[in-house]
């Protein structure tokens, strides 16, 4: 029984990452550069090779970015960062 | 300070790093495979190299663990810093190779598939002497995989630096397993008190680290009760309290900022770096420019914008020195406001 349970979570775990690499090699060639403006300036093989296991990981993330349209990566939301950005926003509807 | 992506960013400071890396693991390999051979001729070349392998990635651990605190309590040990990542992704290499050679090793030659093999081999999880050390190893190399796999600046990017660092905070959850993978595996295969000492001591000066940096850290944020004027300006420090072409930290909204002395002058920027929110207060100013002790990340001082063609921004704030103190606002401006520097008025001048 607890043999089955291990096998059922190795082809689940396996099925998942193999999904991911297909997604992932296309990401990778295509993808990434939509999605963030410094890989468009550039992107070398070996930079696209570095990202490709993590990118089989973290699959559905980037194709959800990547379905959603966005081209630039989140902005970090730090203390400093979040209370300008919303004092900025507050004077922007003010004006 | 990225312009592009590329494989590694190579510089003399990280091929030096590097090359001292890889001499001191084959050094520490070496010596382990013909010490082994010497003191135990009868051991199988095998289990050698798999020890190797594995007590190296441990030993570089506790290395990686070590240096954060040891940066934070020492400036001196920020060059260690600098290149951790390649110290991280060399120890995950190291115990991949250890993880491979096990289950080969122990579990490659049956018929159940090794994986499975290797969490349902022993199931003795109600015995201390017999406890399934090798799944703790297992897990403990998932979280340095995922590290590992996301140690390049995009990830850092694409998951944004607090999720990225929480993330990478996943190695204290890996060094928990390994401890038990290794406690567990010398309480079956080594009882010499020696090693159970070795580990115990590994792990006493990693905590006793961590406390003593964690206590300077708490100090810093639990500054409270800067005097105030009318126009909420709040009294930091004197000027000359903040050395030439450094930077004081103090804890002001809600999180650190730093505040430099530079060219007769004074300028306050929010503390964590864009890149992986290190301390800038921490760094120093070269080149007009205030330069992050972490990586090199460089920000202008008066704007808390990296010079072209970085984009990188802290957010600023408001600042005024007024007979001889430092005054600022705790409201941030926007990633990349210009403020006018306070300037300092030189001690002899009238």
């Amino acid at each position: 029984m607890f043999e089955q349970l291990v096998n059922w979570i190795f082809v689940a775990v396996g099925g998942y990452l193999a999904l991911g690499l297909g997604f992932a090699v296309v990401f990778v060639l295509r993808g990434v550069r939509e999605l963030d403006p410094t890989a468009r300036e550039r992107a070398s093989v070996g930079f696209r090779l570095a990202i490709l296991p993590a990118s089989t990981v973290f699959w559905p993330l980037l194709l959800r970015r990547w379905l959603s349209g966005q081209h630039e990566p989140p902005e970090e939301c730090s203390p400093h960062r979040c209370a300008a950005c919303s004092a900025s926003c507050e004077q922007k509807d003010v004006v | 300070m990225s312009h592009g992506y590329q494989f590694v960013g190579w510089n003399r400071q990280k091929k030096l790093y590097d090359l001292t890396l890889l001499g001191a693991v084959l050094s520490y390999l070496l010596l382990f495979i013909v010490g082994s051979i010497v003191l135990h001729p009868d051991a199988v070349i095998d289990m050698i190299i798999l020890r190797a392998l594995g007590t190296c990635a441990f030993v570089l651990l506790h290395v990686i663990l070590a240096i954060g605190p040891l940066a934070r309590l020492d400036r001196r040990w920020l060059p260690l810093l600098y290149n951790r990542r390649h110290m991280g992704v060399t120890m995950f290499t190291l115990a991949l190779l250890h993880g491979l050679l096990s289950l080969l090793t122990y579990h490659g030659f049956g018929d159940t598939h090794p994986l499975v093999s290797l969490f349902t081999s022993n199931t003795r999880y109600d015995s201390l002497s017999q406890f399934p050390f090798q799944p703790l190893g297992f897990f403990a190399l998932i979280l340095l995989f995922l590290m590992a796999a996301t140690s390049h600046d995009f990830w850092l990017a694409t998951l944004t630096p607090p999720i990225w660092k929480t993330l990478h905070m996943g190695v204290y959850v890996a060094y928990g397993l390994l401890l038990g993978h290794v406690g567990f595996g010398f309480l079956q295969t080594e009882t010499h008190p020696a090693l159970f000492g070795l580990l115990a001591a590994g792990c006493l000066t990693l905590l006793a680290l961590h406390l003593a940096a964690a206590g300077k850290e708490t100090k810093l944020d639990t500054q409270d009760g800067f005097q105030q004027d009318g126009e909420g300006y709040l009294k930091l420090c004197e000027v000359l309290e903040i050395p030439n072409n450094r930077g004081r930290m103090f804890f002001v909204g809600g999180d650190r900022i730093a505040v430099f002395r530079y060219d007769g002058r004074v300028s306050a920027i929010s503390n964590a770096c864009q890149h992986q929110n290190g301390p800038l207060g921490e760094g120093r100013v070269i080149d007009g420019l205030v330069t992050c002790p972490w990586h090199g990340f460089q920000y202008d001082p008066a704007t808390g914008a990296s010079p072209p063609p970085f984009t990188e921004k802290v957010p600023t704030f408001n600042l005024k020195v007024l007979n001889g103190s430092v005054w600022v606002h705790p409201n941030p401006n926007p990633p990349g406001t210009y403020v006018n520097p306070g300037l300092v008025e030189e001690p002899g001048h009238a």
